[in-house]
C-alpha cells in the first residue's frame, strides 16, 4: 500500500509538470463552457444531457493523450528498470498510474460541476439524470484509462500507444452501426460492446447495472493485462 | 519468506539461460561471488552482460537455470531481493522533471525508507557522491557525469549489500571516469560490487576478479589469474603463415596463435599464448630455425587483461580474416 501511495504521488506530480494535462483541461473547460452557454441560451432548459454526450466524445478523444505516456515514457526513458528493481510490484506501478490519471479525470468532471451549480442556482433541474451522468462518465473514464494504459503498456513509442487507444475508442464508439449489420446472435453481441450503447442510458437518468458491469468488466480487465504486459519481460 | 542464509558466496548462479524470442542473449552461465569482491564482468557490446545484470536484480527471470542473491532466489524471492540489492542501470535513467533532491527522496521511500531514515538517507548520499551543487537541479539539466551520480547515489541510498553498475563510467569524462573509480574502490570491502564494462582498463583498475562474456558464454570467471597463468610472446616471422602456424603450434604448451599484423613486404607478426613455463620462448625460436624460417623477433608480453580479453574474445572468423 505504501509503495502505492508513493507511485501515485509521483504519478500526480508528472501530470502536474507535464504540459499535456494542462491544454487537455483547457480544451475541455473551452469546449463545454461554450457548449454549455449556447444550449443553455438556445433551448433554456435546465439539462446537461447534451454535455454529457460532448463529454463522451471528448473523453474519447483525449483520455488517449493523458495515457499515452504513462508506461511507454518509463520503458523509452529506462526508469521502469529501476522501479521494477526496487521493492514494489507491477500490480502497484499499474493502479498507481491508473488512479493518477483518474485523478486527473475527476479534476476536469469537477470543474465541469460548475454548470450543474450554475443551473441549480438560477433554474430548477432534474437532479437524477445529471447523478447518473456523471456516474456514467467516472465508469467510461475509468474503463478508457485502464485501455489507454493497457496501449501504453505494449510499446514503447507514445504516438502508437495513443494511436492505439484512439482506434480501440472510436471502434468501440461506432461498433453498434456495424453490429446491427450482423447475423443473430454475433449482432447482440457486437451491439453490447458498444461504448456509446452503455452510455446513452447513464446520460439520460436510467442506471443499469449491466451498463455499470461492463465498464467495470472492461477496467479489470485492461487493468489485469496490463499488469501482465508489464511483467511480461 | 523467513531470513535469509549468512553463508558466502553471496551471489550464486547456475546455469542460466535468457532467450529473447528465437535469440539466445545468455547460455549456460554458471558463477559465484563471494561477499565483499569486487567483480568486473567484461565483454564486448552484445555479450550479455546487462542481461545477467538484469535477472541477478530480479528484472528479468531467466528462461532456465536458477540465481540466488543475498540468499533469495532472483525468480521466487524477488521483492525481497530488492531490499538487498543497489542497481544502476545502462545510461542512468532518471525522471527529467525531477529536481535530484525530490528523486532521491522518492527512491528512498520507494525504497522502504520513511521520514528521518530517508531525510538522513538522502543527506549522506548527497554528501557521498558530492551533489550538493545540484541537489535542487531538475534531472533533464544535470551533465551525464552528474546524472551518473545520482544514478549510483540511488542505489545506495538503502545501504545494499549488493550493487550492481551497468557500465557506470560509459560516456563520462577522464575526471568523471577516475571519481566513479574512485567511488567504487570506496564500497569494496563493505559490499559486493558487479561492474560491467567493454572498457577493459577500467574493469582491470577496479575489480578484484573478472569474468569475461562473449555471445552470452561465459569464458573464464577469473581473467586475472588466468593472465598469471599464462605467458605471450610476440615475435615478428618471414615465411608462409600456414607453415609459421605449424612450427610453433606444434611446440608442446602453446595454446593460440593469432596475427596482430601482417605485412606482404615484411614479416608477419604473430602473438602466441602459451603456458608458463620456462623454455618455450627457446623451443619456438629452435623449431622456427630448424625449418630456416627467419625468426626477426621474439619478445615476452607482460601477461595482462588485454591479452587475455583478446586471446579469449577473438572469434574464428576474425581469425580468418
Amino acid at each position: 500500500m505504501r509503495g502505492w501511495a508513493i507511485l501515485w504521488l509521483k504519478e500526480v506530480r508528472a501530470l502536474y509538470f507535464s504540459p499535456i494535462a494542462y491544454v487537455v483541461v483547457a480544451v475541455f473547460l473551452v469546449i463545454m463552457g461554450y457548449s454549455f452557454t449556447l444550449t443553455l441560451f438556445i433551448s433554456h432548459v435546465p439539462t446537461l444531457v447534451h454535455l454529457f454526450f460532448q463529454m463522451f466524445v471528448l473523453f474519447l478523444l483525449t483520455v488517449p493523450i493523458i495515457t499515452m505516456r504513462l508506461i511507454a515514457e518509463e520503458r523509452k526513458l529506462g526508469t521502469i528498470e529501476m522501479l521494477l528493481t526496487a521493492p514494489v510490484t507491477e500490480v502497484q506501478i499499474v493502479l498507481a498510474k491508473f488512479a493518477a490519471s483518474m485523478c486527473l479525470l475527476m479534476l476536469m468532471l469537477g470543474l465541469s460541476a460548475v454548470y450543474a451549480i450554475v443551473l441549480g442556482i438560477y433554474g430548477d433541474p432534474d437532479w437524477g439524470p445529471i447523478f447518473s451522468g456523471y456516474l456514467g462518465l467516472v465508469l467510461l473514464g475509468a474503463a478508457l484509462v485502464a485501455v489507454g494504459l493497457l496501449a501504453s503498456a505494449v510499446t514503447i513509442n507514445q504516438i502508437i500507444a495513443a494511436l492505439l487507444s484512439l482506434s480501440v475508442f472510436l471502434l468501440l464508439w461506432i461498433i453498434d452501426d456495424f453490429g446491427y449489420l450482423l447475423p443473430e446472435p454475433f449482432d447482440t453481441l457486437v451491439v453490447n460492446l458498444s461504448l456509446s450503447g452503455h452510455f446513452k442510458p447513464f446520460a439520460t437518468g436510467s442506471v443499469y447495472l449491466s451498463d455499470a458491469a461492463f465498464y467495470l468488466s472492461a477496467t479489470l480487465l485492461a487493468l489485469f493485462l496490463s499488469v501482465r504486459a508489464l511483467a511480461w519481460r | 519468506m523467513g531470513s535469509p542464509p549468512m553463508s558466502s558466496p553471496i551471489i550464486v548462479a547456475h546455469q542460466l539461460v535468457k532467450w529473447y524470442g528465437p535469440r539466445v542473449a545468455v547460455r549456460d552461465v554458471s558463477f559465484s561471488v563471494d561477499a565483499g569482491e569486487v567483480i568486473g564482468l567484461l565483454g564486448p557490446n552484445g555479450s550479455g552482460k546487462s542481461t545477467i545484470f538484469r535477472m541477478l536484480t530480479g528484472y528479468l527471470t531467466p528462461s532456465s537455470g536458477t540465481a540466488s542473491v543475498a540468499g533469495y532466489d532472483t525468480a521466487t524471492d524477488s521483492l525481497a531481493l530488492r531490499h538487498e540489492v543497489g542497481y544502476v542501470p545502462e545510461d542512468s535513467p532518471l525522471y527529467g522533471h525531477m529536481r535530484v533532491a525530490e528523486f532521491l527522496r522518492f527512491m528512498a521511500r520507494l525504497k522502504g525508507l520513511s521520514g528521518r531514515a530517508a531525510r538522513s538517507s538522502v543527506d549522506a548520499v548527497v554528501a557521498r557522491l558530492h551533489l550538493e551543487t545540484v541537489v535542487n537541479l531538475p534531472a533533464a539539466k544535470l551533465s551525464r557525469g552528474y546524472r551518473q551520480r545520482v544514478a549510483i547515489a540511488q542505489a545506495l541510498l538503502h545501504e545494499p549489500r549488493v550493487l550492481v553498475l551497468d557500465e557506470p563510467t560509459s560516456g563520462l569524462d577522464p575526471h568523471q571516469v577516475i571519481a566513479v573509480r574512485e567511488l567504487i574502490r570506496e564500497l569494496a570491502g563493505k559490499r559486493t560490487v558487479l561492474v560491467a564494462s567493454h572498457v577493459l582498463s577500467e574493469i582491470a583498475q577496479i575489480a578484484s576478479r573478472v569474468m569475461i562474456l562473449l555471445d552470452g558464454k561465459l569464458l573464464t570467471s577469473d581473467a586475472l589469474k588466468r593472465s598469471t597463468r599464462t605467458q605471450y610472446l610476440r615475435l615478428a616471422v618471414t615465411g608462409p603463415e600456414a607453415e609459421v602456424r605449424v612450427c610453433i603450434g606444434a611446440v608442446p604448451g602453446v595454446r593460440s596463435i593469432s596475427i596482430e599484423a601482417n605485412s606482404a613486404a615484411l614479416s608477419t607478426r604473430y602473438l602466441v599464448e602459451a603456458d608458463q613455463q620456462p623454455g618455450i620462448a627457446q623451443d619456438i625460436a629452435n623449431v622456427l630455425a630448424d625449418r630456416r624460417l627467419a625468426l626477426s623477433e621474439l619478445v615476452a608480453v607482460p601477461p595482462d587483461l588485454e591479452q587475455v580479453f583478446l586471446a579469449l574474445t577473438r572469434r574464428p572468423e576474425e581469425e580468418a580474416a
